[in-house]
């Protein structure tokens, strides 16, 4: 990683295009990485990726009339599938170890496509970032979800490391095909 | 050999048969035979009262919420009278949905298929052509949507059925029917949180159900959330905890942990009227309205086929609760039920792969067991007049909802099981 001092700070305005190019490519690396820490099972790691505040989200999205796409989705305070912090965060993972998540036992195997990855946004040391994905799972002996979607990710830099400090995640499904939300996003 | 082994495979429907309450066994072939389920949506989901939604999830005049009675896709409105109206979603003219929206508001339903319009209140209001092709010839009274035979809110909640000769709601429900929704509704002042969560699950319907009423399974099923911190003292409250039971007449039953009036402070006055502090059992409106802990949410378990259910969870709280209570009962909402829920996400795969083991031809020859505590427990009334069994874990509430079930499957009619069905148990249980 480089030292925090040679990666660009402010808006992306700010940027030139060559600094847009390596602030891409650094947040790129970063999300495959992740990815890479989901789909290995180094789900200990994976929270190190992830700031104390972190705010883990996932809508409810419902079909509605053209007129009303603007309650497509839930909201904030409305009811969601993800409403997590950090230490519900680590629930989930450390669920996985205790011999008794029988929903992931066998352990399932998943594969995370990250795709369409945009900066969206900069402020400071935050950047919003939003990526298109297909979280595809195969489980037991034939069975199988996938799940499409967006992230709207925004992540911090923290003594130089980028870390993800807020996670709203927006599937394409309204009602979910899947028997459970057992993976992480 | 048990009264099931001597059920020939090609049974005629007598559907007792394939359930003998006297030893508490199950035939398997319920949970996955096409030719049952086809007779359980003539028999039971077009005869039940089903819940739709909350009244609040359709305040105004045009907004609408779509729901499904067995295989009828219904949506319930509002209409400019301020009535609620159950309307069955398939246009008369070729049976096209007419709303393809899971909510919404809207001034009438126009089918996209040729566009015969229908108000709120399903009669035809428009029809293309009327004059050039029909020649006028084509009486509109006759032709809206079909609707749900009655349609009766209780504290809110809107119920359908699709039988006119069903009874009343409130009688249907009953004593054990209203326990549940009248905790839920609490002062009356509730409203369903914007959102309700949808999911599939592999399972037959029955299954789903049946696990409502399972205190067994929580330390096993749900050890993780336990061992993962997240509720660490959870197999203790549930170990310390006493049974109850209440049987209702149709097949409601309440089953899970009491909770004594003298061992709690804060009571509600429906939870007063029924000598239950906090109702920390579980009851189910039969056939498949599962109201959870404290009233906080209601889970619907739509059929669809044998091999699928629709699960559907409803999140109430009380208008106006502070931001803090409102919050946290949230975040208790979704992280403990709805398929993310860190209890819940472990159920779904035991439902299904025990309706996977209702299919084998050598497998179907053994019954399922729900003898717990059968024979041992006693029915007696409560100082507040009602009925039930004191005791532990048992398997009291499913094995009533089976016996239901072959009761309702083998009636012609609402006549036949109005006078055939078993009255709830007095007595040993
Ligand atoms: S099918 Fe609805 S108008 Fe023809
Ligand atoms: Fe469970």
């Amino acid at each position: 990683m480089r030292a925090a001092e040679d990666i660009p700070m402010g808006t992306l305005q700010d940027l030139d295009p060559q600094a847009h190019m390596l602030l891409q490519f650094d947040v790129e690396r970063f999300l495959y990485d992740e990815a890479a820490a989901l789909d290995d099972r180094r789900f200990i790691e994976w929270l190190d990726l992830l700031t104390e505040d972190i705010h883990y989200w996932m809508p409810i999205r419902r079909t509605v009339n053209a007129n009303e796409l603007d309650q497509e989705f839930t909201q904030i305070g409305d009811m969601s599938y993800f409403d997590d912090d950090k230490e519900m965060l680590k629930h989930r993972v450390a669920r996985l170890d205790t011999g008794y998540a029988w929903a992931e036992l066998p352990p399932s195997r998943t594969r995370h496509l990250i795709t369409n990855v945009r900066l969206v946004g900069m402020d400071g040391d935050e950047i919003d970032v939003e990526s298109n994905f297909h979280l595809y799972r195969s489980r037991l002996d034939t069975e199988e979800d996938s799940w499409f979607g967006k992230r709207c990710d925004r992540l911090r830099r923290v003594d130089g490391q980028l870390k993800i400090c807020r996670r709203h995640i927006f599937l394409d499904q309204t009602v979910l095909l899947s028997t459970n939300l057992s993976s992480l996003f | 050999m048990n009264k099931l082994e001597r059920v020939p495979s090609q049974a005629a429907p007598d559907f007792a048969s394939f359930v003998d309450y006297e030893q508490g066994l199950v035939d398997r072939r319920i949970f996955s035979d096409e030719a049952i389920y086809q007779t359980e949506l003539e028999r039971i989901f077009a005869r039940a009262w089903n819940f739709m939604c909350h009244e609040s999830q359709i305040k105004e005049p045009g907004d609408f919420f779509q729901n499904r009675i067995g295989d009828d896709r219904v949506v319930i409105t509002r209409d400019k009278k301020g009535d609620v109206q159950v309307l069955l979603n398939s246009c008369r003219h070729r049976g096209n949905v007419i709303c393809r929206a899971e909510q919404g508001r809207a001034k009438s339903f126009m089918c996209p298929y040729h566009g015969w319009n229908y108000g709120l209140d399903g009669k035809l209001v428009g029809v293309p052509g009327m004059k050039e092709f029909y020649r006028n010839d084509l009486n509109k009274d006759e032709w809206g949507l079909g609707k749900a035979a009655k349609v009766e809110s209780y504290n809110g909640f809107v119920f359908a059925t699709m039988d006119p000769d069903a009874p009343p709601l409130e009688e249907y429900l009953g004593d054990v029917g209203k326990v549940g929704l009248d905790i839920a509704a609490r002062d009356g002042n509730i409203e369903v949180v914007n959102g309700v969560q949808k999911n599939r699950i592999g399972c037959n319907w029955k299954m789903a159900v049946d696990n409502l009423f399972d205190w067994y399974h929580p330390t096993v099923s749900h050890a993780s959330a336990q061992r993962s911190g997240f509720f660490p003292q959870f197999e203790e409250s549930l170990s310390h905890m006493d049974q109850m039971v209440m049987i209702g007449e149709y097949g409601h039953a309440i089953a899970g942990p009491l909770v004594k009036p003298e061992n709690e402070t804060t009571a509600t006055p429906a939870q007063n009227r029924y000598g239950i502090q906090q109702l920390k059992a579980h009851p189910n409106i039969f056939p498949n309205l599962w109201i959870t802990l404290q009233g906080d949410q209601l889970s619907l378990r739509l059929p669809n086929g044998p091999f699928e259910t629709e699960i559907w969870w409803f999140t109430i709280f009380q208008k106006g609760i502070p931001e803090e209570e409102r919050r946290l009962r949230l975040s208790m909402a979704s992280h403990v039920f709805g398929p993310g829920g860190l209890l819940e996400q472990d159920d779904g795969e035991n439902w299904a792969h025990s309706t996977r083991g209702t299919k084998g031809v050598a497998s179907r020859r053994y019954p399922l067991h729900y003898a717990m505590g059968k024979g041992h427990d006693q029915m007696v009334g409560t100082p507040e007049g009602h009925m039930r069994a004191e005791t532990v874990v048992n398997e009291h509430g499913q094995l009533w909802t089976y016996k239901s079930w072959a009761e309702w499957m083998d009636a012609e009619s609402w006549a036949d099981l109005k006078a055939n069905h078993s009255p709830a148990p007095a007595g040993r249980i």
